[in-house]
């Protein structure tokens, strides 16, 4: 008799890889083939698996059609099974795989599309933050403010593409016209998507504007953030930039970058709203 | 039959309704007269609308988080991350009651999106028992379990389902969640007897009582009943709940409706139904009383 252990992951086998072998010798049949049992969880946990991607990705979906998204989610499911309860947050990988599944090949844009479908996913469910009182920042000595990290509001992701993945979602929407054509030789798209009030919404950013708060994301402190805008353009207004965020409500909070990787980090840290604590 | 006091922590006993996404924002501006809601912790667990949506709704009407992703019975162990997760989402709502499933959903690492049965031997109540324990020390409060439907039964599994659970129960100090529903599906499923399974229930322990629809799958000619929440109760359903009332007195009843999700309307007209039945089982109660 088999250990609950080993029957679990006996059993775990069969559901992702089909193989019942090992599982079936411990199940009675009760008027059927064990098979046929072990099949009805396996088709349970596929289809719930494939409806919550199709939630995640109803663009993509779209864009491939039910039948070739639910071939593609059950290849997915089987390489990049769930590692957690909560669905919200499954798929992350989805756009990667699709980048390298062949059958895709030929939709080139599809892969961003997915991207930018995790985004406002991740976007939607991301960590609320209060937005920074902008006098914290001004209390901050002009000395430190080169090494400062600031941090914008955890639903932000930047995306760039070749494609104009922005007018393909947009033309993918249910109200959208269906007459719509995108011309796919239009170029590319810097996108800024995030959470506003209870919308997960997306723009099209500037390229000086995009290296910026990219380079924020990445945790890259102000001056190293600054420096990538200047390169891609050189009349970038740091101050304006940095009041922008602050009227976009996006920044939530800084912190001093350590001085040397060998240093003790000391860092002055505030966030926004609650609980900020500060140290000289 | 009398009206007991003891034993579980309970709601006001009458129909709640398990909110799913599509009536969130219909029950946030219309606050329809239900008295309980039930919501599954795994789908609010992050930040942004959805979790301030509970918080708004859980200031008009008592919450129950009933859990899907706990997979208590791994022989893995429990995930200590997801774990603390409900723990910070129980202390943000202050829910009523706190549930999950005897079943498991992990191995290795991977969550099989399924409440899987479990052999039912010494081995399976020892660690289910030590689970619960986990749980309820790390929430800091009693948790109930529920009965799963079954599809497949495993060759060792000796100790009959209502005795596993009372078992768990009189171990843990846990509740009981039992659904009616999963109790027809299972033994049908096994030809067993209904009410003979409610029967040997410990009424004390059973603090929530659940009723969905379910479906039949005729695999190979023989029809399997599938617990997939996707109709309306089923009439023998609701004669069982009536017996399950007379056995265990009045206990709060969820209806849950997951696939092919009807209007509010629909689910609530559910809930009235239940309500009606509630109020029959009390003037049989008062009147046993009076004798």
């Amino acid at each position: 008799m088999p250990s609950l252990a080993e029957l679990q992951h006996a059993f775990a086998r069969a559901i992702w890889d089909g193989a019942d072998g090992e599982v079936v010798g411990a199940i009675r049949g009760d008027g059927l083939l064990p098979e046929a049992r072990v099949a009805l969880y396996r088709h349970h946990v596929f289809a719930t698996l494939t409806a919550a991607l199709a939630a995640t990705y109803p663009v993509v979906s779209r864009l491939v059609d039910a039948r070739f998204f639910a071939y593609a989610a059950d290849r997915y499911i089987r390489e990049h099974p769930p590692t957690g309860p909560c669905l919200f947050e499954y798929g992350a990988s989805f756009p990667e795989f699709l980048a390298a599944f062949p059958p895709c090949r030929d939709l080139v844009y599809l892969p961003d599309v997915a991207r930018l479908e995790w985004a406002m996913n991740r976007a939607l469910h991301a960590a609320d933050a209060a937005p920074l009182d902008p006098d914290r920042l001004r209390a901050v000595a002009a000395a430190a403010t080169p090494r400062l990290r600031l941090r914008l509001h955890p639903s932000v992701a930047l995306l760039a593409s070749a494609w104009p993945i922005d007018r393909i979602w947009r033309a993918n929407q249910p109200d959208a016209d269906p007459t719509t054509r995108i011309d796919l030789g239009a170029g590319g798209v810097r996108l800024e998507v995030r959470r506003l009030a209870d919308d997960v919404v997306f723009r099209v950013l500037g390229g000086p504007t995009f290296a910026f708060r990219h380079a924020l994301v990445e945790g890259r402190a102000l001056e190293d953030a600054a420096g990538v805008a200047l390169t891609a353009s050189p009349d970038f207004d740091l101050a304006a930039a940095i009041q922008d965020l602050v009227l976009e409500e996006l920044l939530v909070g800084f912190e001093m970058e350590p001085l040397t990787l060998d240093a003790q980090p000391a860092r002055a840290r505030a966030d926004g709203g609650r609980n900020p604590c500060r140290s000289g | 039959m009398t009206l007991r006091d003891e034993g579980v922590p309970r709601f006001p006993a009458r129909a709640g309704i398990g909110l799913r996404a599509p009536h969130v924002a219909e029950v946030l501006a219309t606050r329809p007269p239900v008295a309980w809601l039930e919501v599954h912790p795994e789908n609010y667990m992050g930040g942004g609308p959805a979790v301030r949506a509970l918080e708004e709704i859980r200031a008009d009407y008592p919450l129950s988080l009933h859990g899907v992703g706990l997979s208590l019975g791994s022989a893995d162990g429990v995930d200590r991350r997801h774990l603390d997760r409900l723990r910070r989402l129980v202390e943000r709502v202050e829910p009523t009651l706190v549930s999950e499933h005897v079943s498991w959903s992990v191995a290795g690492g991977h969550y099989l999106n399924h409440l899987l049965p479990l052999p039912l031997t010494d081995e399976s109540l020892a660690l289910l028992g030590r689970h619960v324990d986990e749980a309820q020390e790390r929430l800091g409060r009693q948790i109930l379990v529920e009965n799963p439907s079954s599809y497949l039964r495993f060759d060792e599994s000796p100790i009959p389902e209502p005795e596993f659970l009372a078992e768990v129960a009189r171990r843990t100090g846990c509740g009981l969640l039992c659904d009616v529903n999963n109790v027809y599906v299972t033994t049908h499923n096994f030809e067993l007897d209904p009410i003979a399974y409610l029967d040997a229930l410990p009424p004390a322990a059973v603090g929530e009582i659940h009723l969905a629809g379910h479906a039949r799958n005729d695999a190979d000619g023989r029809a399997i009943l599938i617990d997939d929440h996707g109709s309306a109760v089923a009439a023998p359903v609701w004669e069982l709940y009536a017996h399950a009332l007379r056995r265990f007195g009045r206990v709060p009843t969820l209806v849950e409706w997951d696939t092919d999700i009807p209007t509010l309307a629909v689910l609530l007209a559910e809930a009235r139904t239940a309500d009606r039945l509630l109020d029959v089982t009390r003037v049989e109660a008062v009147g046993a009383l009076a004798r």
